[in-house]
Order: C-alpha cells, then structure tokens, then sequence
C-alpha cells in the first residue's frame, strides 16, 4: 500500500469517527417527535462523496454502521441489520445521484435522495420481519419525515462542505495534480 | 440545558469481570436458547434477565421505547385473526392466538437487542484489517469526543472546524495507545455459566416436559 493510500485510509477512519461524533450531537437540535432522528451521522457521508471514489465512501458506511453497532451494543440485533441495509441503499442511490449528475446536483439533493432509499429499505425490512403487512400503512408518515430530516442534514452538508476551513484544507490537500 | 436533561449512563459493571471476546461468546451462546424456547412466560422473563445484564454492562435501557415496540408489533399482529375470540372492540377483534404470536414476536425482537447491548462492547476487536480500522475509528471518536463541549449551536460549523483542525491535520497519522486487555475473573467465569446454565437449563426441561408429554400421549 503507497502513503497516499495509506493517508486516505486514515481520513476515512477519522470520517468514521466524525459520523459517531455527529450522531451524539443530535441533540443540540429540537426534535419534532421524541422518535424523530435527523441522521447528521450522514454528514461526513455527503462531504466524502464529493472528495473521494465510491470505494471509500462504501467503506466509511462500513465504518460508520460497526462503529455504531459496537458503540451502541447493537451490533447483534435486527437494529443493527436495518441500519446496514439503511446506509448501504443510502449510500448507493446518493452515489448514482452524483456520478449522474455531477454538477447539477448539491448535497441536498443527494442527501434526500438517500434519505428517501433508506427510508424505502427500512420500511420494507421492517413490514418483512417485523410487523407484517398491515404495517403499509405507516409508510407515508415515515417516507414524509425521512424527507425532513434529508432536508435538514443536506442543508447543513452543503454549508459545512462550502464554509468549513477543515473540509477546505482537505479538498486542496487531496485535489487531483 | 439539553444536557442537565440527559439521564446519564449507569457505570460498566461487567466491564471489570469480563475480557470482551468472552462476553460477547456469552451473547452468542445463549443465543439459540432464547430463540429456541417457546412458553412466552419464560420468554419475558428471560427478556427481563437481559434487561438486567445490559443495564450491568452500563447500558440506559428506554422502558418506554422498548414497551412501544412490543405493544405496536402484538398490535399489528392482531390485524390477521387467528385462534380463539378474547374480545372485540369494535372493528378490532382479539384472537388469543394472534396476541400470544404478537407478544412472543415483540418480546424475541426486544430480548435480541438486550442481548446484544450486554454481549458487544466498543473494545471487542474484530479480526483483520477491518478490525484495525475500527480501531482507528474508535481512538479519533475518543479524541474528537474531548472537543464536544467547545462545540456550539450558535457558531456550530466554525467550532466544529476549531476542533476538526487540532485533531487531523491532511495527511497525518496519528500514534495509537495501546489497548488495555481486561482478563474474566472468577466472578465473571460464575455469571457466564449461570446465565448459560439458566437459559439452556429452562430450554432442556422444557423440552423434556414435551418429550414426557408426547411419549404419554403415544
């Protein structure tokens, strides 16, 4: 393994750690339902998409869904299968979104995107394993909230991705020569 | 404040008596004695033992959130009648078979995670080079985790990036400390054989009765 991959290794444990640490700080936020979760653990997600190939951003989700599940004591339950097959649909369609659109496209837009496909796979593992059929009938009030909450953190990724220094210094740091 | 609000943790005290990869082999033997017991009495109880032992791994357990979910799946499992008729309130009939199938379906789903808070803690290492990133992860999280009280919501991104800064510097490489290895006491070797002589101890009486039954029946 070369330095530059060496390094970029470590930024993504570093992103890793940044997705537990975003998590803990949710409450620093009201929340509308005492159940609602606006999923800022997605953030360091969002910025890596943007700086670095689908490779590593899959790997950070790996990271971010151990770390939580070893954190949390999740790792061995059906939270901990919900919230891999989440992230891992989230991740894919927020990458299809970008390599789609590239330029035409913000983090917000991508962050809903992948709200939206966790909230799909969720429902759907939830409806299979958990509750049944008639558990449909929860979708929409859930899809409704995923898209809130996609809202918010896209908005907070695409100013901390153009205002932070530290995402600034790292861009320069990583930018093709 | 929001955090005078938050209860806080109460203190890890398996931690001291178990080495990580012994507790979480604890988790997953006790496993199939769980899954495999069928009287839903046993079932709650042994849910309740897990609750027990999460909360002695320093785990806050959410009573409320944990009733809601057993309480909505027994309800959405009454949605398909099936067995006896208990009662109908209005359009919803409850059918003894669909409550018991509900209850057991919840209680299973609730005791699965209580088992997994006991059973995995953040120092349980996983093999490979996935394991040492983890590792990675969980010393920056212990470091970053140092700056959480200078992070403010009014200036959130710009005290993010204060901490952000002092911690990774692009292209660096942080030394790691070592981990400190925690070895089963004797306590801890007596808890592991109770909680498994328990669990499998109710699952081969149960099935004993059942064989008794059945060769009485024959």
């Amino acid at each position: 393994m070369d330095r530059r991959q060496y390094e970029k290794l470590e930024l993504i444990a570093f992103m890793g750690a940044l997705c537990l640490f975003f998590s803990t700080i949710e409450y620093l936020f009201p929340k509308p339902f005492p159940f609602f979760r606006l999923g800022l653990a997605n953030l360091p997600v969002l910025v890596t998409i943007k700086l670095f190939p689908p490779a590593y951003v899959l790997l950070l989700v790996l990271l971010k869904v151990l770390g939580h599940g070893l954190i949390n004591g999740t790792l061995a339950s059906y939270v901990f299968l919900f919230s891999t097959a989440g992230s891992f649909a989230s991740a894919v369609v927020m990458l299809a979104a970008y390599y789609l659109c590239r330029d035409r496209i913000t983090l917000l837009g991508i962050s809903v995107f992948g709200a939206l496909a966790s909230n799909v796979v969720q429902i759907f593992l939830s409806v299979t394993f958990i509750f049944g059929r008639s558990a449909w009938i929860i979708a929409p009030p859930f899809m409704a909230l995923g898209s809130v909450s996609g809202v918010v953190v896209g908005i907070f990724a695409q100013r901390f991705f153009t205002q932070s220094r530290w995402v600034a210094a790292i861009r320069t740091y990583y930018a093709p020569a | 404040m929001p955090t005078n609000r938050r209860r806080r943790r109460p203190p890890n005290r398996l931690k001291e008596h178990f080495n990580a990869m012994h507790l979480f082999l604890t988790g997953a033997l006790v496993l199939p004695a769980y899954l495999f017991q069928p009287l839903l009495v046993v079932r709650i109880a042994q849910v309740l033992l897990f609750a027990g032992l999460a909360h002695l791994a320093g785990k806050r357990i959410m009573w409320i959130y944990f009733a809601i979910t057993v309480a909505s799946i027994a309800f959405f499992n009454l949605l398909t009648p099936f067995g006896r008729v208990l009662v109908s309130l209005g359009p919803l009939t409850i059918t003894r078979g669909a409550l018991e199938g509900g209850l057991m379906k919840g209680f299973t789903i609730v005791g699965l995670v209580f088992i997994s808070l006991f059973s995995i803690r953040p120092d349980l290492r996983l093999p490979g080079r996935l394991g040492g990133l983890v590792a990675r992860v969980f010393f920056y999280f212990e470091r970053i985790i140092e700056g959480k009280k200078r992070i403010q919501a009014r200036r959130l991104i710009a005290s993010i990036d204060d901490v952000l800064e002092e911690l990774y510097v692009p292209g660096s490489v942080a030394e790691t400390a070592p981990v400190e290895r925690i070895d089963t006491t004797a306590l801890g070797y007596a808890l592991m054989v109770a909680v498994l002589g328990l669990n499998w101890g109710l699952l081969l009486v149960q099935s004993h009765i059942d064989l008794v039954g059945w060769m009485t029946w024959v």
